[in-house]
């Protein structure tokens, strides 16, 4: 049961983790206290959140930004996003070698595991939605929000940060996202004169 | 729970601290013995650490391997504004009831 006292923010632990594993050391044990102290340690992550916005007065420069935990990680998010578009790459830049490019065998290669995924809307789905997914997770870290009330006034400041990896997704993404809606509109003109 | 509910764990360790001093384990059984409700450790030091950060409540010296609490001259007065509107609340309640 003290095990879940690591659910709870570094400072509470810090301040209050003896006296609740002495507590918990006098108490009967059950279900309802299990689940207590989950409810707990949320309640403490959204208060230490919480507890970097500022109230009041906003300082000079604007107020701090408010760093989200998924902030703290841009690589891993970025490399997550590389995982997500990974199949809609490969998709995209074997069609192209395949079909426009022309490289002699690639398209027979290719038919049979076009032939074994046909009839599959969410694979389509999944290709077509990924780019946009993993572009969603790898900006998540660039992105700054914070707000304040000075002057009874609120006010929202929006930053930017730039990431090597996280751009280099961003623009692979963007690029996927173009070349997928090329494909489907020509695809669509094309059925549509026939 | 909302603030001006008699359930409310901040609530209940205020009253509980205005009887004097105590640890944790003396606070949830004093809760238990007057307001018939069993405080989970996680909704006890919730309560405690808010209090305390508000300034209603203060820490003392360890006791041993415990730590008291006690209610602040700012928490004493907090609790007897909740106090006197509860109890303006329960009374016109009440009449309400015996007219109805």
């Amino acid at each position: 049961m003290k095990r879940l006292l690591r659910l709870y923010p570094s400072a509470w632990r810090a301040r209050y983790e003896a006296e609740v594993a002495e507590l918990l050391d006098e108490l009967p044990t059950d279900r309802s206290m299990l689940l207590d102290l989950i409810r707990g340690a949320f309640s403490e992550r959204a208060r230490a959140v919480w507890r970097r916005i500022p109230a009041s007065p906003i300082p000079a420069g604007g107020p701090p930004m408010l760093e989200h935990p998924l902030q703290r990680h841009p690589t891993s998010l970025a490399l997550l996003a590389l995982v997500l578009v990974a199949p809609t790459f490969l998709f995209v830049f074997v069609s192209l070698l395949a079909y426009q490019l022309r490289v002699p065998g690639l398209a027979a290669a290719v038919e049979p595991v076009v032939e074994a995924f046909a009839g599959m809307p969410w694979v389509d789905l999944f290709l077509v939605g990924a780019p946009f997914l993993a572009f969603l997770v790898a900006v998540i870290p660039l992105v700054g929000i914070a707000w304040g009330r000075a002057s009874g006034e609120l006010h929202l400041t929006i930053s930017l940060r730039a990431r090597a990896l996280n751009v280099v997704v961003l623009i692979l993404c963007v690029l996927l996202s173009g070349l997928l809606v090329a494909y489907l509109v020509t695809e669509f003109m094309f059925e549509a004169a026939l | 729970m909302s603030e001006s509910n008699g359930r409310d764990p901040g609530l209940l360790v205020l009253i509980s601290l205005a009887g004097g001093p105590k640890h944790g384990h003396a606070i949830l059984l004093d809760v238990a013995g007057f307001a018939g409700l069993r405080l989970g450790p996680g909704t006890l030091y919730g309560a405690l650490a808010r209090l305390e950060e508000s300034g209603l409540i203060e820490s003392l010296p360890m006791d041993g391997r415990r730590r008291p609490y006690h209610l602040t001259r700012g928490g004493a007065a907090a609790l007897r504004g909740r106090l006197t509107g509860l109890d303006a609340a329960v009374r016109v309640g009440l009449r309400r009831i015996e007219v109805a």
